[in-house]
């Protein structure tokens, strides 16, 4: 089963690059950049996932050979990851919303004043 | 005593020869014989061959006038000494025949930046004088030292390989392996694989030199000298004579690269003449410049004056064109050729 | 284990960049204070790892560090590591000389700014994020340091966001820079999956002997993960956006120091992680991009009208260089490539600077309005004509140097494999170094030499401070061209051995023999390095020579009545006019973009090209990102 969620992680990934690359709305860009955000964290917890196993949450003692658990590991990884993916999203968006103000506009093919 | 001896000796090369005194006197002449020449073959009856000589020390008696738009004083100045100066000191670079000045401190490629602070001197000197004809020089001159760059590349490194598959080393770029090689083993040009880059290299000689039908830079005709076009007395003196100095420069890099393997013969013709010690070295360093000026002569006739009086002036255009194709083309056929082996 | 003192430097010299820019958002609304914690922390960084020399770079130690003292336990790197080789000791050294320099510049650039509290929270942010990048030893921790300074960076950029073109720049390089990111997240998990370890030494034991689909995917996406913080091609057009846009003192460190983390990543991945250098596909793709990367960004360069723009273009340019040199897998190529990314640092800091210093006074970069400055800003000049020289390779001048060595090793690399596409390699970057010279010709007749436009007449020179900071580069980029001997034994070549002995950087953290209990026979046996130069070049002994040279032509010419010169006295003399054909003398500058019409009309076409491609759309970007990504994945599935 987990199989499905690799292949909807990186089904998720390609959509946000897919995104970013068709969509001329700036609003509609930090949404394809939060898409292939998902995307990697969702690969990440999946990697981290042992079928039946326990949250690895275990106090002085608890641990022995015997647990089984999933893998801690990952889960300190995506909590990192949606912390900065959160980061790109506010950043992101108060660009937009300083460019609107700029340049009257949040069309991509507009907003070109750099250029050759 | 043998340091102040051996101080004095790089003093004799940095001032004599094949510094100042030498370059001085055979930049002039050169120049005097190309003029001379030119006006022949245009039935002129032309200057005295003396002419340059006389022409740089009327300037040196002249004032020199600092126009108010110059945006550096200090560069206008300082840039003609400064392209001066290096170009002596990449003359003592390129070996003459066996004699070595200083050619174990730079190879081939620093050669090729070195022979760029000479013009860049000019170019920068020309910019700070503020004029708009120099700065339309300055455009075109850099233009023909891009255009110049590429074949001057692709002759260098055929070389390199040409001489560094022969001698087994694989590649090299050292001076004293080219002499070494050519001394053992002959001219470079006898090897066929080489004609098409000193073909190329005979191309690249005006266009170094700034002389026609590649003086689009100063087409004095046109834009009143280009970078040129301020100078006046002592600072234009020297500049006429670091062109002068540069069609030295670039013959004789030409006969480094691909005529060496004759100062053996002249030595062994000293040594035949029974003479040893130090009057050997004596005259065969004599000998050495003199036919070294001769061959410089020979390259500036077939080089310079000839395609002079012949030719007209190409526009910058063309000028880029030509040298990225023609020349660019001779030599990269060379590389090839060398490249396997031929 | 008895631990030295100078293990803990690493971390420190990571950690005061972090608590500077802490303390800053403290008191950073105190102007002393706040100038005073910035330079105190970015000189005690660079001390710490000035103290480092000695034991890594002479004595060849290598110094792995657990956070905590968590070592491995079982042969699980659990802890978090920072490692502390050559390589990144070099990298480190390189960076933290450039953000004290941006550091001195900026406390007298910035002054006019507003929330400057802000901008040295951000400053001091970017410079711990690479520094730490740099550093560490842990892939996911390599992550979070380029996000760090991937934020700082974008945000900097936005900072002066009524300049023009700020925001857009920042909102680009965000979008591009966060694909990048998202791709070095994927790949590292991905190895993940497979090693279970995000130590990189463990990482580095393993992947060799462990190859498959999914390790060479990661590859690519790592691999084009750290192209986009280098900004080679296909990333150049946010390189060129972001440069121009920031303030001088952040493009410094965004060309200088955030261009090498990416090419730092790129030689830890391919020489260390998963050490498929020696294949001659590998070092086809490095060497290709490189190229490419060197010549395009150099004829955009020369298509350039803004001053920054123009130098964004050029810092690419280098960075080709240094990629190419790095990707031919030789001794001499890596210590070269290494020599040149030291040199960028130093001479593009240079430039860019004497930019802002430029901007500062005149408030304009754009090359047709500029002219004549030298005559106001005459150390401005000297210092900038110092940059110009060094990055287009002028001898005696540090970029010399480098690109001589990058030459030979690319030439020899032709020669020693027989492959004829090096040959043009060296074609390429050969006539990428004129071109070079011909785009900062440009820059000084536009801007420092030529006529000076009337509204610049009250222009004045640039406060001692930013004059220092140019200094001190300058003197850098002086003294390294002249004793390229020191500089390639004491730094470039012990980080250039670090590359070749991968089993030294495993074993040091892992304890000796690990490398070889997990690798088997594939170990990388610890090589001897050597160093082939076929040219000579002494500078020293040419400049010895050129000022002798110098000194005689000057007395000759003194005593020729050189210096009787005669200026205008009065102002209405009309000798002292320019030379006009016999007309009268009008306001006339010749610069600005279209300079060497000679060259680009015959390459019009490539030229014209070119402008349609860098459309400045963000989807257009985003679309080369996605593309070279498929490209560089369908590549290394093909080859390995």
């Amino acid at each position: 089963m987990i199989l499905f969620n690799y292949i909807a992680s990186f089904f998720l990934i390609i959509l946000g690059f897919y995104t970013i690359v068709t969509k001329t709305n700036l609003v509609k860009t930090v949404i394809g950049l939060s898409i292939a955000d998902y995307g990697v964290n969702l690969l990440i917890i999946s990697i981290g996932f042992n079928p039946g196993g326990t949250a690895p949450i275990f106090t002085w003692g608890e641990l022995n050979p015997a647990s089984f658990f999933v893998d801690p590991i990952p889960q300190a990884l995506t909590l990192t990851s949606i912390v900065i993916g959160a980061c790109v999203t506010a950043m992101s968006l108060s660009l937009v919303m300083k460019l609107r103000e700029q340049y009257g506009t949040i069309d991509t093919r507009e907003i070109r004043r750099l250029r050759g | 005593m043998s340091i102040v001896m051996s101080a004095l000796q790089y003093l004799g090369y940095i001032l004599i020869f094949p510094g100042f005194l030498f370059c001085f006197l055979a930049g002039l002449l050169l120049c005097g014989i190309d003029r001379k020449l030119v006006a022949k073959m245009q039935k002129r009856v032309g200057p005295p061959i003396l002419q340059p000589f006389y022409d740089f020390f009327k300037l040196c008696g002249k004032e020199t006038i600092i126009p108010a738009a110059a945006s550096s004083k200090t560069v206008f100045l300082m840039a003609p000494l400064v392209g001066l100066a290096s170009l002596v000191v990449l003359q003592l670079f390129i070996p003459v025949f066996n004699f070595t000045a200083f050619s174990g401190m730079a190879d081939i490629i620093v050669i090729l930046y070195l022979l760029l602070i000479p013009a860049l001197a000019n170019i920068l000197g020309g910019a700070a004088s503020g004029s708009p004809y120099a700065g339309v020089g300055l455009s075109r001159e850099m233009v023909t030292i891009i255009a110049c760059e590429l074949p001057l590349v692709l002759v260098l490194l055929s070389v390199g390989k040409a001489v560094g598959s022969a001698t087994g080393e694989g590649l090299t770029f050292s001076f004293s392996s080219i002499m070494a090689y050519q001394a053992a083993h002959g001219s470079l040009i006898l090897k066929a694989s080489m004609i098409p880059a000193a073909v190329a290299m005979l191309m690249v000689i005006p266009g170094e030199t700034g002389s026609h039908p590649f003086d689009a830079a100063e087409a004095e005709t046109e834009i009143c000298e280009g970078l040129l076009a301020e100078y006046s007395g002592p600072p234009l003196g020297i500049f006429k004579l670091s062109h002068a100095i540069k069609m030295l420069t670039m013959t004789s890099l030409f006969v480094a690269l691909f005529l060496g393997g004759i100062g053996g013969g002249i030595e062994s013709l000293v040594a035949l003449a029974g003479l040893s010690g130090a009057a050997a070295g004596g005259v065969s360093v004599l000998l050495e410049a003199i036919v070294l000026f001769l061959l410089c002569v020979v390259l500036t006739v077939v080089c310079i004056s000839f395609v002079h009086a012949v030719t007209a002036r190409l526009k910058i255009e063309q000028i880029f064109k030509f040298y990225w194709t023609v020349a660019s083309g001779l030599a990269l056929i060379s590389l090839v050729l060398a490249w396997y082996g031929l | 284990m008895m631990t030295s003192l100078y293990q803990h430097f690493p971390i420190f010299s990571i950690m005061v960049l972090f608590l500077g820019a802490f303390l800053i958002v403290l008191f950073g609304n105190v102007k002393p204070l706040r100038h005073a914690i910035a330079l105190l922390a970015v000189t005690a960084s660079l001390g710490f790892l000035i103290a480092l020399v000695k034991p890594v770079m002479l004595n060849g130690e290598i110094i792995a560090y657990w956070m905590g003292a968590r070592a491995p336990a079982g042969g699980y790197a659990i802890g978090i590591a920072l490692e502390v080789d050559a390589l990144s000791l070099f990298f480190g050294l390189l960076i933290a000389t450039a953000v004290f320099v941006s550091c001195v510049y900026s406390i007298q650039y910035m002054r006019f700014d507003d929330n400057v509290g802000q901008y040295y929270t951000l400053f001091l942010m970017l410079a711990g994020g690479v520094m730490g990048l740099v550093l560490s030893g842990d892939l996911f921790n390599m992550f979070i340091m380029v996000e760090i300074l991937t934020f700082a960076a974008v945000a900097l950029t936005a900072f002066r966001n009524t300049a023009k073109g700020a925001l857009e720049a920042a909102f680009k390089y965000l979008v591009v820079g966060c694909m990048g990111s998202t791709c070095i997240l994927t790949g590292t998990i991905m190895l993940y999956a497979q090693a279970h370890t995000l130590n990189f030494a463990q990482l580095s034991a393993f992947i060799p002997g462990h190859m498959n689909t999914a390790t060479v995917v990661a590859f690519a996406l790592l691999y084009i993960g750290f192209s986009t913080k280098a900004f080679i091609v296909p990333f150049h057009p946010l390189a060129a956006d972001a440069h121009g846009a920031a303030p001088a003192s952040i493009s410094v460190l965004i060309s200088g120091v955030l261009t090498k983390s990416g090419i730092y990543g790129i030689i830890r991945l391919s020489y260390f992680l998963f050490q498929t250098m020696n294949l001659g596909t590998m070092q086809f793709i490095l060497v290709f991009m490189g190229s490419v990367s060197m010549f395009v960004c150099v004829t955009m360069a020369l298509a350039q009208h803004d001053f920054k723009r123009l130098l964004a273009f050029h810092s690419i340019s280098q960075i080709g260089y240094v990629l190419t040199a790095v990707g031919l897998c030789t001794a001499m190529g890596v210590s070269s490539g290494l020599y040149h990314a030291m040199n960028h640092t130093l001479f593009k800091g240079l430039l860019f600077l004497a930019a802002g210093a430029v901007l500062q006074q005149t408030g304009t970069t754009d090359l047709g309005k500029l002219g004549g400055l030298s005559k106001k800003m005459p150390w401005t000049t000297a210092l900038f004509l110092v940059g110009a020289f060094s990055i287009s390779g002028i001898p005696p001048f540090n970029g010399f140097a480098s690109k001589w060595m990058v030459y030979q090793s690319i030439y020899y690399k032709a020669v020693e494999s027989g492959n004829i596409g090096f040959v043009f390699v060296t074609i390429i970057a050969l006539v990428t170094s004129v071109l070079t010279l011909a785009s900062f010709v440009k820059v000084s007749q536009s801007v420092f030499f030529g006529r000076l436009p009337k509204e610049y007449e009250n222009v004045t020179e640039v406060p001692w401070g930013m004059r220092l900071a140019m200094s001190l580069f300058a003197i850098l980029c002086v003294l390294t061209g002249l004793f390229p001997n020191v500089v390639t034994t004491y730094l470039t070549q012990p980080a250039a051995n670090a590359v070749f002995n991968v089993a030294n950087y495993i074993n040091a953290m892992l304890g000796s023999g690990y490398a070889e209990s997990v690798m088997g026979a594939a170990a990388p046996a610890a090589q001897a390095v050597t160093y082939v130069e076929v040219g000579l070049w002494q500078p020293v002994s040419w400049l010895l020579l050129l000022i002798i040279a110098l000194l005689a032509v000057t007395i000759v010419a003194i005593a020729g009545k050189y210096d009787s010169v005669s200026e205008s006295a009065a102002p209405a003399d009309s000798k002292y006019d320019l030379f006009f054909g016999g007309e009268e003398s009008v306001y006339s500058q010749v610069g600005g973009e279209d300079l060497f019409w000679g060259f680009k009309h015959n390459w019009r076409g490539y030229f014209n090209f070119m402008h349609e491609l860098h459309s400045g759309i963000v989807n257009d970007y985003a679309l080369w990102a996605v593309v070279a990504l498929a490209l560089v994945t369908l590549y290394m599935l093909i080859v390995f």
